[in-house]
């Protein structure tokens, strides 16, 4: 069990350091976390397949802007575990998951405020030219976001999985029923979320497009990706339908980045 | 005559694997500034070898930076061009440098979120997930791989363009309303995935059933014969709507769950 749970807290590690200093490959994703769960505990299907439910719910939370989003990466990897250590599916993993994912987003919150500690420091070595203190400052933090991950996820697992799976247990059916119904609900939000940063008046055909050609004619998502595709190009490149001079297209401009969007 | 100083292939490499860390060390003071300073540092020691020429131009990569992380590797050729012109002529107005940073974070974070956020990530996902909802291990990897190969293609052909040509390609391109049409077949083809994505990947159906004079009239046929994942899209468009109100995401996602327990246990859903 202390091996698992080290192990568990290395993923969580890696995936919190996934957007902090590799570049944001989406190692930090449910997808993928769900995966090496899955590894660690001896279920890869069920960890690929929580991963998957996961990553639907969660599909329009982003770690970009100054805005700090529930921490998928604990929530992630926290509901899989004792998803999977309970024998339990989906539905339990999510319900343990978006709590935590919201306790664990204060931790990130405390470390990007210490980070400003070292920010100073590294002006104070910027005003001697000291490229290796400026290097030092800029590679402390990461640790401290790597701890703010690593810790919580080897203590919870040690010292959380029997009660967990006490409690997941009593848990009575009518509720675990519910839970699934609004298991299946919740990718909604992730949709929603995307919509938000994608929809405009002219463009909201596309949306309506791609639904139709699922429901109606049975495609997948690649066929619709592509035929997507094909129609962005005939639309664009295409068409003649450059727009005069000032007069501003229909393309949703507001980025996220802003952090407009509202967790808490 | 001093001999002209040069960036070269060995400290754009450097640059490249640093950019990665860009939010190492990210604050809520100037957020990915120094991730950003720590990238440029090869460069700045390459071009400058007096003391205070160096810690200007430390000061200047330690001010305020923000965007979307996967076009950064562009900026920074950018700014790597800028800084070869600043340490060879002593004309050269290097507030400029900052000027430039600046103007160029917004707009690329718009058509990186866009391009990465909303399309790349997307499309990945979607694909990634329908594989994984069976327990496949090729969902996570596809994932991976659709997402990550236009993501690092951009980051090494950014930079290099960054570099060589320059911030005037960018001001043309913007100009010529390049900028523009990519965002719209991004957002096009996000928008015709996340559709098809509602069709599929929500799944409820209502188990009600009416009699009616021994007639039976099941509610989901009904709903089907209007329209196929009719509930999908309602509850979509009403999530997207309460969104739009300002409801929080948290609030949300509490809400749906003892929304869900209320509806399974009145027997609707």
């Amino acid at each position: 069990m202390v091996a698992q749970a080290i192990m568990l807290g290395v993923i969580a590690g890696i995936g919190i350091l996934d957007g902090r200093i590799f570049g944001v490959l989406m190692l930090e994703r449910p997808l993928v976390t769900g995966l090496l769960v899955g590894l660690v505990l001896g279920d890869v299907k069920q960890g690929v397949m929580i991963g998957a439910q996961l990553e639907l719910i969660w599909m329009g939370i982003a770690g970009i802007g100054a805005s700090t989003p529930p921490d998928v990466v604990t929530g992630g990897i926290l509901g899989t575990a004792f998803a999977i250590l309970s024998n339990q599916g989906a539905e339990v993993a999510l319900v343990l998951a978006v709590p935590i994912a919201v306790l664990a987003q204060s931790l990130g919150v405390l470390v990007r405020i210490i980070n400003g500690y070292f920010l100073h420091k590294a002006d104070k070595y910027a005003a001697k030219a000291d490229f290796r203190g400026v290097t030092l400052m800029m590679w402390i933090p990461p640790f401290l976001f790597f701890l703010s991950v690593f810790i919580p996820t080897f203590l919870a697992i040690i010292l959380g999985a029997e009660e967990v799976k006490a409690l997941v247990n009593a848990v009575p059916e009518t509720i675990l029923g519910g839970l699934k119904v609004a298991g299946n609900l919740l990718p909604a939000v992730g949709f929603a979320l995307l919509l938000d940063m994608l929809f405009t008046k002219k463009m909201g055909v596309y949306f309506f497009l791609g639904f139709l050609g699922a429901s109606y004619l049975g495609l997948n998502i690649t066929a619709i990706a592509l035929f997507g595709a094909c129609i962005a190009v005939i639309v664009n490149l295409l068409v003649n339908n450059q727009p005069k001079d000032g007069q501003a297209r229909d393309v949703n401009y507001n980025n996220l980045t802003e952090g407009e969007i509202d967790f808490d | 005559m001093t001999r002209e100083k040069k960036v070269t292939k060995k400290e754009l490499r450097q640059v490249f694997w640093r950019s990665f860390a860009l939010q190492g060390a990210f604050n809520y003071e100037r957020m990915q500034n120094l991730g950003y300073a720590y990238a440029m540092i090869p460069v700045i020691k390459k071009l400058y070898d007096n003391h205070d020429d160096q810690v200007k131009a430390l000061n200047r990569h330690l001010e305020i930076f923000n965007t979307t992380p996967a076009v950064v590797p562009t900026i920074m050729g950018i700014s790597a061009a800028l800084e070869e012109q600043n340490a060879n002529d002593p004309h050269f107005d290097s507030s400029s440098i900052s000027a430039i940073k600046a103007s160029l974070m917004g707009p690329l974070a718009g058509i990186g979120d866009s391009l990465f956020w909303g399309t790349f990530r997307v499309i990945a996902a979607g694909i990634g997930i329908s594989l994984a909802t069976s327990g496949n291990i090729f969902g996570p990897i596809l994932f991976l791989l659709l997402y990550n190969i236009p993501h690092l293609f951009l980051r090494v052909v950014g930079l290099k363009l960054g570099y060589s040509v320059g911030v005037n390609s960018l001001e043309r391109i913007q100009k010529e309303g390049l900028m523009e049409k990519i965002m719209a077949m991004a957002t096009t083809v996000g928008l015709f995935v996340v559709g098809g994505m509602v069709a599929t990947m929500l799944s409820f159906k209502t188990p009600l059933k009416f009699n009616i004079n021994g007639a039976k009239v099941v509610v989901q046929d009904i709903l089907n014969q209007i329209l196929p994942n009719m509930l999908p899209l309602l509850v979509t468009f009403a999530v997207y709507w309460l969104m739009k109100k300002k409801v929080s995401i948290t609030k949300l996602t509490l809400g749906i769950i003892v929304f869900g327990i209320l509806i399974h246990w009145a027997k609707i859903l």
